[in-house]
């Protein structure tokens, strides 16, 4: 018994829990917030120690789910104490294979539907309950309740079936806050419980995803911001009144929008088996190729066919995941990669607008800016930005509702927002039109009556949009992707571009392009395979696209879950600021560099030379610097008033 | 989402330790009955979902335990109950006693809006032990307080033959959902950038 349960116990992470609790016997810990004591406290919930009067247990009569239950089988010293081996390997088992399921569901959501995001926002598993043992091992669930533990949202299963076991929740937060404490997180077996409180909504992640507890706590704050976006803090008044007061009907129909945000907190899966075919694939016949993928993977690309220049190379780029959100953790924004000219000219209309009494003005392309405005002395959170482009985004009422009266063609909808960081208490209203698929136009305003006059500015800033070419541009630059690794220039060049699109003439003769070639299926120089640069001053980022090293999906999220754990080992409060750090394990060289302007993420292969990496890391700065007018948004930042 | 919406119901359920409560929710929710007495320790929760008048309800049902060094977790149990259930023992007169203890516990610690109209629901549990023989708290007398304490609604039930106990909760949903406030129309406030200051629509934020 003893001897299976530490085989297993091997396979656990190595160290991602600091705290020696998690070894011991005692199968949760409670992490309290008070900083007398030890801060840890134990909260044994083996069957034998129940009947201890000063003990809670939470019992539960009509499924198995307890707080013990939240540790996984697999969980070391749990699961000797358990049962005998083989129910334990058993279980092991089914675990992966769940988990497995888990995995394959995202991918084949990823090519089955025709709509803008690839992936279908919306309520999983709705038959679910805690009593389903598909449900038990789901890895990552998130829960809202109100204080008084009446469900709000699930991620799995129905709200109303899982009532027992969101009365559970409240039952620990209430039992530690009437100690005069918080609960902050509860570490059972390889099972994190992560708990945000915020007035009368409590907030709980469970998972086993091995994320830092910050990292969970971030993406629990921003469901939260999600939640007061669309109906801002005003719901504490309802509570206040009515602690029966019962939130769901108020959040009617957007189960999409919470789902989709969840979703991007982690690597989207895209099109895993179509990066390898078209490794296969001769670069002529791609086009064909291209077209194909980008429709099955949802996405309705405008004028894809005519791209007939694009390589097998951008083929793959263009497929990149638009799930690939580092928004969620790194607290900025990212462009979409365009010509200066170009960007100035959306800006330019766009501050024409914001001067006529609009607060902010964004034009956007999935989740990438492509100018924003604010009015003077308004400014906008990235995070606000993220949970306002997810909201349009997965709300499939921005692009549906066709106002026949006004215009038949035209889709144009009108909306009260909250924006969290900007004013959490009271509503803004959002005119919002799409000029395509994935092109969006927001208006933001202060004054509930405003449509009309938003329309107008929407019907200026669209005429010159066309005219001056930025809505092609746009789709060019969407077809083409972003900065490529296989890209880096070997020498800093001169006032060089983005430069397989900007100038296709210089491409074709110069060294970048001859070193991308050999570079093929390799990565970039040094072993390069990603990176992302986040400027301070500027509120923004840039992600390089994916590259083919890693074109797994499973190795897209890993990846992903490493650059969230780098950044949170980077701004882990109460450790003096770090400026560098190199890491080096089988599955790469993680190579992060932090300074007062910027923060770099560099992903290497995991056999990179250090000093070589190093000095690509340079490169690919001097790289983001010399082309900084093309992916950033520079000048007219609402943020530098 | 459903057009039309579900509710949910909390429902506190109280009484002296081994008057029955376990039981009672076992044999509602699950149908069966175990002559084995296990003490509930902090809370149960269980969940059912029930058709009253048309509309689909879950009621959210807390066991809690009986025991009086479980109290002091009145106030995280009992915030925003729609019911609370009183249970007593018709063959033990202390648990009949302590409704009066329990009733006072619950409105202090849950802090109701209205107490005076708050529905509770008594249970008079175990009417079938010995053939009704050992019973000592008369149906008069149990109703007689029900009447003093704003015409709480009675039933005499056993978990053990199940007798009574589907009725009883129905009335327990039907008086959880008539004291189902008004639905208001939900207005927060809008940002007056001009102003400098926001207008109310509605109450004070604190």
């Amino acid at each position: 018994m003893s001897s299976s349960s530490s085989s297993i116990s091997s396979d656990d992470e190595p160290n991602s829990n600091p705290k020696p609790v998690d070894d011991e016997l005692s199968l949760a810990s409670v992490t309290l917030n008070e900083s007398n004591g030890n801060g840890s406290v134990n909260v044994n919930e083996n069957e034998n120690n129940r009947q201890d009067g000063g003990e809670i247990a939470w019992g539960r009569k009509n499924s198995e789910v307890e707080v013990e239950a939240l540790s996984s089988p697999s969980s070391s010293g749990y699961a000797g104490e358990r049962g005998s081996s083989s129910e334990t390997t058993n279980s092991r088992i089914e675990d992966d294979e769940i988990q497995q399921v888990n995995n394959d569901d995202g991918f084949v959501d990823g090519v089955d539907h025709s709509r803008a995001s690839s992936w279908v926002p919306g309520k999983r598993h709705v038959d679910e309950d805690d009593a389903s043992i598909s449900w038990r091992k789901r890895k990552k669930h998130f829960f809202i309740l109100s204080h008084s533990g009446k469900p709000i949202y699930s991620r799995y299963g129905d709200e109303h079936k899982l009532a027992g076991f969101s009365a559970t929740l409240q039952a620990i937060i209430s039992f530690v806050e009437n100690g005069g404490d918080h609960v902050k997180l509860v570490r059972a077996g390889n099972h994190q419980v992560i708990f945000l409180v915020k007035g009368p909504i409590y907030l709980v992640c469970i998972s086993c995803t091995e994320e830092p507890y910050e990292s969970l706590k971030g993406q629990l704050e921003l469901i939260y911001g999600q939640m007061i976006l669309i109906l801002t803090k005003s719901v504490n008044r309802c509570f206040e009144k009515n602690p029966k007061f019962d939130m769901t009907p108020l959040l009617g129909g957007t189960d999409a929008v919470f789902s989709s945000l969840i979703h991007s907190f982690s690597w989207y899966p895209i099109l895993t088996n179509v990066f390898v075919q078209v490794e296969k694939l001769d670069n002529f016949s791609v086009t064909g190729t291209h077209v194909t993928k980008t429709q099955s993977c949802g996405r309705n690309f405008q004028g894809s066919a005519k791209v007939d220049y694009c390589s097998s190379h951008q083929t793959v780029q263009a497929s990149g995941p638009i799930g690939w959100n580092p928004a969620t953790f790194l607290h900025a924004y990212t462009c979409l990669p365009l010509a200066y000219a170009t960007r100035q000219a959306a800006g330019a209309i766009l501050q024409d607008v914001a001067d006529s009494g609009v607060l902010f003005a964004l034009l956007m392309c999935k989740n990438k800016v492509i100018s924003l405005v604010g009015a003077q002395k308004a400014s906008l959170h990235p995070d606000d930005m993220l949970l306002l482009s997810n909201f349009v985004m997965s709300s499939e009422s921005f692009r549906q509702v066709e106002l026949i009266l006004i215009d038949s063609t035209t889709s144009e909808c009108f909306s009260p927002i909250c924006l969290p960081r900007y004013n959490p208490m009271a509503f803004l209203y959002a005119y919002v039109h799409y000029f395509d698929d994935d092109t969006y136009l927001m208006l933001l305003t202060t004054s509930s009556d405003a449509f009309y006059h938003l329309k107008d500015c929407r019907i200026r800033i669209e005429t010159v949009l066309l005219k001056s070419n930025v809505l092609s541009e746009v789709q060019r630059s969407l077809l083409e992707g972003g900065m490529r690794v296989e890209d880096l220039p070997l020498d800093p060049l001169p006032r060089s571009s983005i430069s397989h699109r900007m100038s296709q003439q210089r491409l074709l003769t110069d060294s970048p392009e001859r070193f991308r070639e050999s570079s093929v299926g390799i990565g970039g120089p040094a072993g390069l395979w990603n990176f992302i640069y986040r400027s301070i001053y500027l509120d923004q980022y840039v992600s390089s696209e994916i590259s083919s090293p890693i074109n797994s999906h499973q190795q897209q999220k890993r990846l992903y879950r490493a650059y969230q754990k780098l950044y949170s080992s980077m701004h882990e409060k109460g450790i003096g600021p770090h400026r560098t750090q190199f890491r080096r394990d089988e599955n790469y060289v993680l190579l992060c560099w932090v300074t007062p302007d910027f923060e770099l993420y560099a992903a290497f292969d995991p056999l990179a030379d250090k000093a070589l990496a190093i000095k690509t890391c340079n490169r690919v700065c001097q790289w983001v610097k010399d082309v900084e007018n093309e992916i950033f948004l520079q000048g007219a930042s609402p943020f530098s008033w | 989402m459903a057009s039309r919406r579900r509710m949910l119901l909390k429902v506190i359920i109280l009484g002296d330790s081994g008057v029955g409560k376990t039981s009672l929710m076992n044999q509602y929710v699950n149908r069966k009955f175990s002559n084995q007495y296990k003490a509930t320790i902090g809370a149960d929760f269980l969940t059912k979902e029930v058709q009253f008048e048309d509309r689909l309800f879950t009621l959210q049902i807390w066991d809690t335990a009986g025991q009086e060094r479980f109290q002091s977790l009145g106030v995280a149990f009992y915030r925003g109950a729609d019911c609370c259930v009183l249970v007593y023992d018709v063959n033990v007169m202390k648990s009949f006693d302590n409704l009066n203890n329990w009733r006072e516990e619950f409105l202090i610690q849950a802090s109701p809006s209205d107490p005076e109209n708050f529905p509770f629901v008594v249970l008079g549990n175990k009417i079938d032990v010995d053939g009704g023989n050992s019973r000592v708290v008369s149906e008069k007398k149990a109703k007689a307080w029900c009447a003093s304490k704003g015409n709480i609604p009675y039933f005499e039930t056993s978990a053990k033959e199940g007798f009574n106990v589907e009725a009883a909760f129905q009335c327990i949903a039907k008086n959880a959902l008539k004291n189902e406030p008004e639905e208001e129309v939900y207005l927060p406030d809008t940002i007056d950038v001009g102003g400098g200051q926001q207008q109310r629509s509605s109450g004070c934020e604190c």
